[in-house]
């Protein structure tokens, strides 16, 4: 901890403790997953800027989605998402939640992670060097001191649009709104 | 009267901060064993700021009396546990009393993972009662030996009587209850080779899977103290306490990182192997000790 950041701590202690507590959930889709351990191990130890993993949504308020995200995960990554407890900061590691990547035309996978759920922060590049989870971090540093890391206020803004975008991606969904949508959604009214 | 009004509010927290400075070294520790740089020191305290801020979801009213009730039951026991010179409650049945209320702190963290009804939560809190069903006979048949032998079931006789004779753990009759207590303390801390009931890889931290914001915050306290309890309870009983509270800290500290260095060597046991182990070697320690000692009284 730095001792300049003292006054900091005492003026807005929850973003002081937002940014050096992110506790992580890897949702490891397709590749990416041999990327993580050596963040978290003794090559590159994450846990150095408070970086750690956890097993549970409920603790977590890091999400890190890493490769592709096929319609089957996409529902699962969304569901993990609404467990989690706000502030919760999303990154969405690698070229194809961004637009596809080489799964540019798969009639599979999901283009824009974007549409569906909201993202704080991208690394692009297939795959990303293990330090880009490093630049990715600091990076929300400095989104959560200037209050731009606010995912999850769109998320409650915008519910409805992101409600009808992950519909008309996964057809009718079994779990019930997680804000207020209002009546006009039920029929099929959005065109 | 005003400075054993303070002793009651201030012992508390002194044993809170304790715990939770040990929480900050067991990771800075385990870090640097396994060629880590490691966090800060005050990382705990870091994650308990960000855990107060966050919002948090209650599955209902008995999810959240069950931690307040192991939270209570663990400031109850602490209260009567003598820290050096400080010891607010230790009266005369203290070891008895001690013995009882050290069960509320798992039975409420049961309590209100019932309520959570997660899977992950059932298997915890089930693979935690039979684990402490494996450290409560060696530890029973310890506290019965030192009961025994120093005739008392007063915390504060105990250490009284350690400063004329010398510790109990160097003792001869004792020695053998002092490694056993010694074997049973990661277990009792939930340390590794023992962390079956909150494994994070295999059932998603058990008991803790649905707690976030203020609920892991009272989690995270309710361990903190866990942690003081158990060591306290070892330096007091075998280690012949201390005079002054610093001291007191001192010997926990060495304990602490004896098991610390147990945690950070040791993979994981199945259940089945815990309760064979914690049956096997330091029941059979224990109760050889309390052979002896009570051959030695008769």
């Amino acid at each position: 901890m730095d001792r300049n950041q003292i006054a900091k701590w005492f003026k807005e202690p929850s973003k002081m403790a937002n940014k050096y507590s992110l506790h992580a959930i890897y949702f490891c889709t397709g590749c990416g997953i041999i990327e993580v351990p050596p963040v978290i191990t003794a090559r590159w130890d994450a846990e150095r800027f408070g970086v750690i993993p956890v097993a549970t949504p409920r603790q977590a308020n890091l999400f890190l989605i890493t490769g592709y995200v096929s319609v089957k995960t996409l529902k699962a990554i969304i569901r993990t998402y609404e467990q989690m407890y706000e502030p919760k900061y999303t990154v969405a590691f690698g070229s194809c939640p961004i637009n596809g990547g080489m799964y540019w035309d798969s009639y599979n996978t999901i283009k824009h992670l974007d549409k569906y759920i909201p993202i704080d922060g991208w690394i692009a590049g297939c795959m990303p060097r293990p330090e880009a989870i490093f630049v990715a971090v600091t990076h929300l540093w400095t989104l959560i001191d200037k209050g731009m890391a606010n995912g999850y206020e769109r998320y409650k803004k915008y519910y409805r649009a992101y409600r009808r975008n992950q519909e008309l991606a996964l057809g009718k969904l079994e779990w019930p709104p997680l804000y207020p949508i209002g009546e006009h959604t039920e029929g099929g009214e959005c065109d | 009267m005003v400075g054993r009004i303070l002793q009651f509010i201030l012992y508390p927290l002194v044993a809170l901060a304790i715990g939770v400075f040990f929480l900050g070294l067991a990771r800075k520790i385990t870090a640097r064993i396994q060629w880590r740089y490691g966090p800060p020191l005050v990382q705990p305290v870091i994650d308990m700021i960000r855990l107060f801020y966050q919002k948090s979801v209650s599955h209902g009213p008995v999810f959240a009396v069950g931690l307040i009730m192991s939270l209570a039951g663990s400031i109850v026991v602490v209260l009567f546990l003598p820290f050096g010179s400080i010891c607010p409650l230790s009266g005369s049945g203290g070891l008895l009393v001690v013995l009882y209320v050290m069960l509320l702190a798992p039975m409420g963290i049961a309590l209100s993972g019932g309520q959570g009804a997660n899977p992950n939560i059932s298997i915890g809190i089930s693979r935690k009662l039979i684990l402490a069903l494996g450290y409560e006979v060696p530890f029973l048949l310890v506290l019965l030996t030192v009961m025994t032998h120093y005739n008392t079931i007063s915390i504060v006789q105990v250490v009284e009587a350690q400063r004329d004779i010398g510790w109990s753990i160097a003792s001869l009759p004792l020695f053998l209850s002092g490694v056993s207590y010694l074997l049973i303390l990661p277990a009792m801390l939930g340390f590794r080779p023992f962390d079956v009931s909150t494994a994070p890889q295999e059932i998603s931290s058990g008991p803790l899977v649905e707690y976030g914001g203020k609920y892991l915050l009272m989690a995270t306290i309710e361990h903190a103290l866990l942690l003081f309890i158990d060591i306290a309870l070892f330096v007091n009983l075998f280690l012949g306490g201390a005079g002054n509270p610093i001291i007191f800290f001192v010997k926990m500290l060495i304990v602490f990182v004896l098991v610390l260095f147990i945690h950070a060597a040791f993979p994981r046991l199945r259940i089945e192997q815990a309760i064979r182990y914690l049956w096997k070697w330091p029941t059979a320690l224990a109760l050889a000790g309390l052979i002896i000692v009570t051959i030695g009284r008769s």
